[in-house]
């Protein structure tokens, strides 16, 4: 009992939900480049250059708030560059974003040696975390005030955001494209919608999303930059995004749990469990919902994925295909 | 023949393209780009002890990326080589300081060993691509950080070697994989590297069963209307993939370092994968693309002795060149014209 009460409690609460953030906001991200029908495995590295920049930015103008800036630039930058090659020059949507990842965890070591002479982490130097933000009158709600004050920016963003992007799929004129784009790209080019245009639109959201998940990394969840420090987490996205099939709300419910894992792993540390042991906790959460779920729900983002791919390659050659064709494909 | 010749000439072209990219990420890092190439060349071939060293980090690279070969091959991504790689490392050496055996069967066990834990490793993700189609790449990287973490606590919480730091005991010299020169602790494993990349090749240009995966690869339906048991292929595909991954750790572990230790092998397994996508998933193309890589990481090793860069640098030159042959393939096919997005696997 007493060890239970030491896992379960308010500060359990506080700790999933900083957790969470992080990889809400890069999952997030995900949803885009998932809805318009992309399989991005690239979020990895877009979030590593996204707190990297977040970090030099910081340092360079002393401004969190300007940190921030940089790393969603440095993370657009990517995204660019990834919506380049897979939209524009129809390259291997996989082999570009895992090559992205590993030129940011190449370019950002590279840096930082450059810059700071030292490997491993850059912290010091006139670095500043964002300020956690107090709500007024918290004390009056009790419990649930210390639940929901205290955080830092970008954690209510990431929060907020959940409800803000189902209103965007479902209410915006951009949302519905990026939808039908993703679901029916046959549909699209007969609508008049430029597939390439959303596309690279829906890349740039997510990579702004990435951006904005390695700041928080770098400059809310802790602050500091350490070697790699997504440490996965973009993998972890991309595997919420497969059985989330990129549905805001249940992205939630996917990130809620990862942070939960994540949150009870290192309580499990202080009980003398092996670190090791605990660290790899969240991945095996991963994994084992992947596995889980991919028996429920079938890959579906995949398999149009790789169709939508290539009926949007062959679109020119046969312009509308019968949809119930596409349809009999399906598991 | 032209044909080949035009894709052997875009590839460089391409390469050429990333490495003057590359040249300028050296210049932002405050370090002459003809500096660091000429120490690269240097550090890798300067010597017999250094081609030697080279080649010694080409063996890993080679075997890994003829696993990835594999996959690619029948259409599948087997991004989960690094973890195999661990695996295969941590039971081979697990059979090498636990149990004392006649020379030439206890290297064979731990070899086997290391195949088989590779071929573990890989089970549960290839079951679940073959059977639901869960997508692989994600699946497999993920085991791989799990792979890493796993062999670390086994090497620190069961294994540990008294008063040594986070390693296990040496293996015992039965169980070594035989060095090929004096000088160097470059070993049997870079034959083991080429006779099984010469080996892949000939399955699948030369049988029935290699040019079935070909197939599964090049078009999933149409194979499966061939009469091609896809779930059972898929699944065989992914485990041999594991197999050789495996094998890689077990010939790094027997061969070079005789223990497992934390941070056993780093980026052996990665490596492997983009020399397999560079050369297009040919197990004879990877044979260079791996000396390559292996040239510039035994390179790098200098330059962080004779240069300000950091060796990270090679891998920024590394993603620059799989990047700019991707687009390369592009623009070459858009001209030639020819069906575009066959093969997953290739750019």
């Amino acid at each position: 009992m007493e060890v239970l009460e030491r896992l379960l409690n308010i500060s359990l609460v506080v700790a999933t939900i900083r957790t969470t953030a992080p990889i809400l906001l890069v999952a997030l991200g995900g949803s885009f480049t998932t809805k318009a029908g992309i399989f991005n495995i690239g979020l990895e590295g877009q979030m590593l250059v996204g707190a990297f920049f977040a970090v030099i930015g910081t340092i360079a103008t002393g401004s969190p708030w300007l940190g921030v800036l940089c790393g969603v630039a440095a993370a657009l930058t990517l995204a660019l560059i990834f919506a380049l090659l897979v939209v524009s020059f129809k390259a291997n949507e996989v082999v570009v974003g895992l090559a992205l990842n590993i030129l940011a965890g190449g370019l950002t070591v590279s840096l930082m040696k450059a810059i700071f002479g030292t490997r491993g982490s850059i912290f010091g130097h006139g670095l500043v975390g964002l300020p956690a933000l107090r709500l007024p009158n918290v004390k009056d709600f009790g419990w649930f005030g210390q639940i929901i004050s205290g955080y830092t920016p970008l954690v209510y963003a990431a929060f907020l955001l959940v409800p803000v992007l189902i209103l965007f799929y479902n209410r915006t004129r951009l949302g519905l494209y990026i939808r039908v784009v993703g679901e029916k790209p046959e549909a699209a080019e007969a609508l008049g919608i430029s597939i390439t245009r959303i596309r690279y639109v829906s890349s740039l959201l997510c990579g702004l999303l990435a951006g904005l998940a390695g700041a928080h990394l770098a400059l809310g969840y802790t602050t500091m930059f350490t070697e790699n420090m997504s440490s996965g987490r973009g993998f972890m996205a991309v595997a919420i995004l497969i059985f989330s099939n990129g549905d805001p709300l249940k992205i939630l419910l996917g990130c809620l749990l990862f942070g939960f894992s994540d949150a009870l792993s290192l309580r499990l540390q202080t009980l003398g469990i092996s670190s090791y042991l605990v660290l790899a906790v969240p991945y095996l959460v991963a994994l084992i919902a992947l596995f889980a779920l991919s028996y429920r729900s079938r890959p579906r983002v995949i398999q149009e994925t790789l169709a939508s791919m290539g009926r949007a390659l062959s679109v020119k050659s046969n312009t509308i295909q019968p949809a119930a064709a596409t349809d009999a494909s399906k598991p | 023949m032209s044909d080949r010749f035009d894709s052997l000439f875009g590839q460089g072209l391409a390469i050429l393209f990333a490495l003057g990219l590359g040249a300028l990420v050296i210049l932002t890092v405050d370090e002459s780009p003809v500096r660091v190439f000429v120490t690269l060349l240097n550090g890798a071939f300067g010597s017999p002890e250094r081609i030697a060293g080279t080649l010694l980090q080409t063996t890993p690279i080679l075997i890994c990326g003829i696993a990835a070969c594999i996959s690619f091959r029948g259409g599948l991504f087997n991004i989960g080589i690094e973890g195999q790689l661990f695996m295969g490392g941590f039971w081979a050496t697990w059979v090498g300081f636990s149990f004392n055996l006649p020379p030439a069967l206890h290297l064979l066990l731990a070899m086997a060993a290391a195949v088989i834990a590779g071929m573990a490793w890989i089970a549960i993700p290839a079951f679940f691509r073959a059977r639901y189609k869960t997508n692989e790449v994600v699946s497999t990287i993920l085991a791989n950080y799990v792979a890493i973490l796993f062999t670390s606590y086994l090497t620190i919480n069961w294994f540990k070697r008294s008063g040594g730091q986070s390693e296990t005991p040496p293996i015992f010299e039965s169980a070594y994989l035989p060095e090929l020169f004096s000088f160097s602790r470059l070993n049997w494993g870079l034959i083991i590297g080429l006779v099984l990349a010469i080996g892949v090749y000939l399955f699948f240009t030369r049988t029935a069963r290699g040019y079935a995966v070909s197939e599964m690869g090049a078009n999933p339906k149409f194979a499966e209307y061939g009469g091609i048991d896809i779930k059972k292929q898929t699944f065989l595909v992914l485990i041999a993939s594991g197999a050789v991954g495996g094998l890689a750790g077990g010939v790094e572990a027997l061969g070079v370092h005789h223990r497992f230790m934390e941070g056993f092998a780093p980026g052996f397994g990665f490596d492997g994968v983009i020399a397999a996508l560079l050369a297009n998933g040919n197990p004879i193309g990877t044979i260079f693309t791996a000396l390559f890589f292996g040239a510039l990481r035994s390179g790098s090793l200098l330059l962080e002795v004779d240069t300000t860069a950091s060796r990270e640098i090679i891998t920024v030159i590394q993603a620059l060149i799989i990047l700019a042959v991707s687009a390369q393939i592009t623009i070459r096919r858009k001209a030639s014209d020819s069906t575009a997005g066959e093969r997953r696997w290739k750019f």
